[in-house]
């Protein structure tokens, strides 16, 4: 496929921050790629350098084969970070205003359904919910139907059914032969969102592949996690300790959190079994066992040059034993 | 079409989202309006008194309208320059066929729109209230119209200099109210200093009001006054065409 969007050695400085250094990246059409980074890795100034915006103080930007100032502006559709477009007027008219920049635009009304908030299109913005606004910030960014899509961190402050609104729309303009390049922070949507990912930090591209070539070559091993307490005391400190040398005596690798946490590293499911003995042994009782298989974010943190710590692996949404204190491992 | 197409959809969301500021409304117009009551019917002229207002109440028309043609596009013009910067629509703006000069021309267009209603205002609260003849009346737009592109220029620039709102108002404020008094509005030249004259011809408000008052009530040289009030519209439009920031 050809490539659509291409940025090769940029390089762009903000005074002595250095904002993106040497980087160099190829978008094909069709191709979906989240560029994923910590706030101030640079995401925002390489879209605005694709977009034409910024200009790059070194390297080379195309642009469906010209150089960004000179792309013809329909063929684009942006969504800039922290967009908010005028606020007195309702999600149609909204619409229909940047319909009306275009010589050729999507049917506002229908955007409105497709997007979901045709039920609030005569809503002012201002009284939209944050996740209906943004998804009027995403149908200004769809009006004109674009080949090029950019959009900067798209889904956040979005609500859980806005951001699979979001994924749709991506997934849909993708089918249709767009190129879409999203940036974002949240490693989860990036897998979801992404044929393949890019990964920034510092200004640099660390690396770049599809989710799963990513996690498999730099996520490392599954694990465990074991919750032996919430509040933490001395005596209590005791049982995180027996419960990790228990843990160690079968075998297995593992480090302790200040917060009453046992990860134990490189654990296969059919392992979890010897773990769950092994504390019943030491008569330890735990809060929460998740095992847990290596994603884009544990990837990142090791690309990244960043420590996996126990709080980063630990989603909020941990399975728990239904009575809450599992010591029989059930 | 496409261009024409792209200023209209500009030019309604503009008016349409100043129409819905009401506050915003009510005050354009009462501002010039209180002006009117105050200068023209509380303090009255008296004229061959050798004090302000020593002249015609004719004199003062131009001044009356010197208040909108300046303060409404340099306070509505800098604070929406602000607000566009705030919420990141330049940039959205600028990936659009939508260029900056027809975004500017847009705003000129909706702040000409909302400046001839309030003349209307202020012309028949002059004549209910002072009794002031409106002279050659048609000559007024050829005025009006590029002292507003001037102002709304410079408000682009102040937007784009001010880094919020508040501090785009605050300057708009502080360079307007100097202005508006020593522009030949309400102080005549003979009242200043004589070094002072030199600084009173390089306002640009100046070449409105004298060159209005001219050509509405005869005297002068108005077209002179009129070639330099476009001359500085013209770069003031260019300058705040450029002005205008693709990010912020």
């Amino acid at each position: 496929m050809c490539p659509v969007l291409v940025a090769d050695g940029v390089r762009k400085t903000y005074g002595d921050t250095v904002a993106l250094d040497d980087v160099s990246l190829t978008i094909s059409e069709g191709e979906v790629l989240a560029l994923v980074g910590p706030n101030g890795a640079g995401k925002t100034t390489l879209l605005r350098s694709l977009t034409g915006t910024v200009t790059p103080d070194d390297g080379m930007i195309q642009v469906l084969g010209e150089d960004p100032a000179s792309v013809r502006r329909d063929r684009l559709g942006v969504l800039p970070q922290a967009f908010s477009p005028p606020d007195r007027l309702t999600a149609r008219e909204l619409l229909h205003y940047y319909a009306g920049l275009y010589d050729d635009a999507r049917d506002p009304d229908a955007l409105l359904d497709s997007i979901g908030v045709a039920d609030s299109g005569s809503t002012r913005y201002e009284h939209l919910s944050g996740g209906q606004q943004r998804r009027v910030c995403l149908g200004s960014a769809l009006v004109n139907d674009p080949r090029v899509l950019l959009l900067d961190e798209p889904t956040t402050g979005i609500d859980p059914a806005g951001r699979r609104t979001v994924r749709e729309q991506i997934a849909s303009l993708a089918d249709g032969g767009a190129t879409i390049l999203v940036t974002t922070h949240d490693m989860d949507e990036a897998e979801r969102i992404a044929d393949r990912v890019a990964l920034l930090a510092d200004g640099r591209i660390r690396a770049t592949g599809t989710p799963s070539s990513l996690i498999d070559e730099h996520g490392g091993p599954p694990r465990v996690i074991v919750e032996v307490e919430d509040e933490v005391s001395s005596d209590d400190r005791a049982h995180v300790d027996s419960a990790a040398t228990a843990i160690r005596e079968r075998g297995f690798d593992c480090t302790t959190t200040g917060d009453g946490r046992v990860v134990v590293t490189d654990v296969r499911p059919e392992a979890i079994e010897s773990i769950v003995a092994g504390l019943s042994a030491v008569d330890v009782s735990y809060e929460g066992l998740e095992w847990r298989r290596p994603e884009l974010e544990d990837a990142y943190l090791e690309i990244a040059g960043e420590h996996v710590s126990a709080d980063a692996v630990l989603s909020p949404d941990s399975a728990r034993p239904a009575d809450g204190r599992g010591g029989d491992g059930s | 079409m496409s261009r024409i197409g792209r200023l209209r959809s500009e030019f309604g969301v503009a008016w349409r989202s100043f129409l819905r500021r009401r506050t915003a409304v009510f005050f354009t117009f009462l501002f010039p309006t209180i002006l009117v009551v105050i200068f023209g019917a509380l303090v009255r002229t008296d004229p061959g008194s050798g004090g302000l207002f020593a002249e015609s109440p004719a004199y003062y028309v131009p001044g009356y309208l010197a208040v909108v043609v300046l303060f409404t596009p340099l306070s509505r013009m800098s604070s929406e320059v602000a607000r566009h910067r705030e919420g990141n629509r330049f940039e959205k703006l600028a990936t659009t066929p939508l260029r900056r000069w027809e975004w500017l021309a847009a705003h000129v267009a909706v702040n000409v729109a909302i400046v001839s209603l309030a003349t209307a205002l202020i012309l028949g609260l002059v004549v209910a209230l002072t009794g002031a003849p409106l002279g050659d009346l048609w000559t007024l737009p050829l005025f009006v119209v590029p002292g507003i592109v001037a102002f709304c220029g410079v408000g682009t620039i102040l937007g784009r200099v001010t880094d919020s709102r508040d501090g785009a108002v605050a300057a708009s404020n502080t360079i307007g109210l100097p202005l508006l008094f020593l522009s030949n509005t309400f102080v005549t030249p003979s009242q200043l200093p004589g070094w002072f004259q030199p600084i009173v011809n390089l306002s640009p408000l100046t070449y409105f009001a004298r060159g209005a008052r001219d050509a509405m009530y005869g005297g002068g040289h108005p077209w002179i006054d009129l070639g330099v009030l476009v001359a500085f519209a013209v770069v003031a439009f260019v300058v705040g065409a450029v002005a205008i920031p693709e990010t912020d």
